[in-house]
């Protein structure tokens, strides 16, 4: 791992805006640069997945990602970051809890997915608009904190498959109370325990 | 009028499970949004009308408790204005049904940053009061913080007897929220977590600033209430959310100084821990032996936390939100056996993990309840 990868899986980020800042001055690739700090995302999850990191660790390398890119991103012009994938993602209707939805969205972002965020509260049809708007996008997320909004993730689902979507996307859902089965319950293809295993099977299932 | 029989009976059945010198578990209700739609009362008739929502809570208990014994609340918070309970827990505003929310709607913790970063500075220098008083205004209407005062004034001590007469003795008085979570609230989960990473000088002064008048709080609601216990929570400082660092400077030091506080004052505090709290539950062995309740929600290993604290805590829990929301009556009763045979009934009270869920199925909660009655 590079000096920018290290740094962003030891989460110095006041260390590594410097270092990203003065190898920018140096004239090395900004796309190099970006590509390093996914490297430390992906040692980040790593970490997470082992029990060396926690939730307050995963929220701080996201920030820590978002800032560099910031400063990165915009450099990269019509350079090519190879995403991997498109996902729409929202918390359903009736909850308005975002923390876990914004978390997975994060560590989406940079495992290099591209994310619509529909936001919370979202009605079935607002999800259905969003995968007919974006073809491309092959996984949905639906998030919620809320037991009563079980029904809601249910109805989303029945909407996905009304529509004729479910041969094209697959469906994946968390939340603070979510196990499989609510996936049983839901009709949803898979749930993700955590931020890091949302990513993982994010991967798994493009 | 003296209470009922039964009643000190249950009462004394929750001492003695404290100590763990009981031989079957006990049962303990939390649940305050589950009533509603049982009952068939809309959600915000419920959580706005006071009166109704003692009313609707108990004929709830008592069509449960006809079935098999509810022996004691874990909350005595009925008739009670949630989003004004909550608020003062966490310093976030709470959205209501039937205003900012659908009729039918569980009330919803707004996360928003309220607390700006010069407050750190107010509440360093000015104490808890100056931040409370500046923050209240944000997120609660005052008239209604005042017409709440004044319906307790009126019918507080009157609701409590309501409660005490239909014979359920309530273990938890008050609930307190340590600093870690109030300024969480406040802040944002987002905001807060980075400040503790970032200053965490000004996490740790804003933390030594608010925990005396906080404990000295917490003491005189229960004092006040005559209660047996109170609630000390932990919900976003649980092990599974933060780093060690993190939990070992700013949430496990003040959460065990209120513990310790209640104990010294002859209240029972329970330990309401929300997530997952497995990394640290040796911990929880620095109070005194058969003094405390811990109360978990499910994510944390109960069996794992018999094996390392052994007889030394009683525990409340911990059937899932989901299974009593869409598991079978057999389901949670295997679920509840499975957990008594494994961790024995000494010292264990049979809860939801966390509150019962607003659409938990009235036969789940029974069998919930009557797999811990039966149990042998």
């Amino acid at each position: 791992m590079g000096a920018i990868a290290q740094m962003l899986a030891k989460l110095e980020d006041e260390n590594l805006i410097a270092e990203v800042e003065k190898q920018l001055s140096e004239g090395v690739n900004p796309l190099a640069i970006f590509k390093e700090c996914q490297e430390g995302m992906v040692e980040v999850g790593n970490m997470f997945s082992s029990g060396e990191y926690f939730v307050s660790d995963l929220m701080m390398a996201g920030a820590i990602f978002k800032q560099v890119g910031e400063i990165v991103v915009p450099l990269l012009g019509e350079e090519n970051t190879g995403k991997v994938g498109k996902v729409v993602m929202g918390t359903v209707k009736g909850d308005i809890h975002d923390i876990g939805k914004d978390l997975v969205i994060a560590l989406l972002n940079a495992a290099n997915f591209e994310v619509v965020d529909l936001g919370v509260d979202v009605e079935p049809g607002a999800f259905i608009e969003a995968l007919e708007a974006n073809p491309d996008a092959k996984i949905l997320g639906l998030s919620c904190l809320l037991t009563t909004a079980y029904d809601a993730m249910k109805e989303t689902v029945e909407a996905v498959k009304k529509a004729g979507l479910n041969d094209r996307v697959k469906i994946m859902i968390g939340g603070g109370s979510l196990d499989q089965s609510v996936v049983d319950y839901t009709g949803a293809d898979r749930f993700g325990m955590d931020a890091q295993d949302a990513v993982n099977i994010a991967k798994e299932l493009m | 009028m003296m209470p009922s029989k039964l009643y000190l009976e249950r009462l004394e059945k929750i001492k003695k499970t404290i100590a763990l010198e009981n031989d079957k578990p006990m049962t303990s209700y939390l649940g305050p949004a589950t009533p509603a739609a049982y009952m068939g009362v809309t959600m915000a008739e419920y959580v706005n009308d006071l009166d109704k929502n003692l009313d609707v809570a108990l004929a709830y208990l008592n069509a449960i408790n006809e079935r098999t014994s509810v022996d004691s609340l874990n909350s005595g918070a009925l008739g009670v204005k949630v989003n004004v309970l909550l608020a003062g827990l966490w310093l976030s505003r709470v959205k209501m049904p039937g205003r900012e929310l659908p009729e039918n709607s569980l009330w919803q913790v707004e996360e928003k940053k309220v607390m700006q970063d010069e407050d750190y500075d107010l509440v360093i220098e000015k104490g808890y009061d100056a931040l409370v008083q500046k923050i209240f205004p944000q997120i609660i209407d005052m008239n209604e913080l005042q017409e709440f005062t004044i319906y307790m004034e009126k019918n507080g001590a009157n609701n409590v007897k309501k409660i005490i007469d239909n014979d359920y003795p309530i273990i938890n008085s008050g609930a307190a929220a340590p600093p870690f979570e109030m300024l969480c609230g406040a802040r944002s989960m987002t905001h807060f977590f980075m400040d503790c990473y970032k200053k965490p000088d000004k996490v740790r002064a804003a933390i030594e600033a608010m925990l005396p008048r906080m404990i000295e709080n917490m003491i005189g609601a229960v004092k006040g209430a005559n209660g047996m216990g109170t609630w000390v929570g932990g919900w976003r400082g649980a092990s599974a959310m933060v780093a060690p660092k993190i939990w070992d400077e700013f949430v496990w030091p003040p959460m065990y100084k209120m513990g310790m506080a209640c104990i010294e004052n002859g209240i029972v505090p329970t330990l309401h821990l929300d997530q997952n709290w497995d990394r640290d539950i040796a911990r929880f062995r620095e109070f005194p032996a058969k003094s405390i309740i811990i109360n978990t929600d499910g994510l944390t290993d109960l069996r794992n936390a018999r094996k390392v604290l052994g007889d030394h805590a009683a525990f409340m829990g911990d059937v899932p939100p989901q299974l009593l929301s869409t598991g079978t009556p057999q389901q949670v009763k295997n679920y509840v056996k499975n957990l008594i045979d494994d961790i024995g009934p000494q010292g264990l009270f049979i809860s939801s993990g966390c509150d019962a869920p607003a659409n938990a199925k009235f036969e789940n909660m029974v069998a919930m309840f009557e797999a811990a009655n039966e149990w042998s």
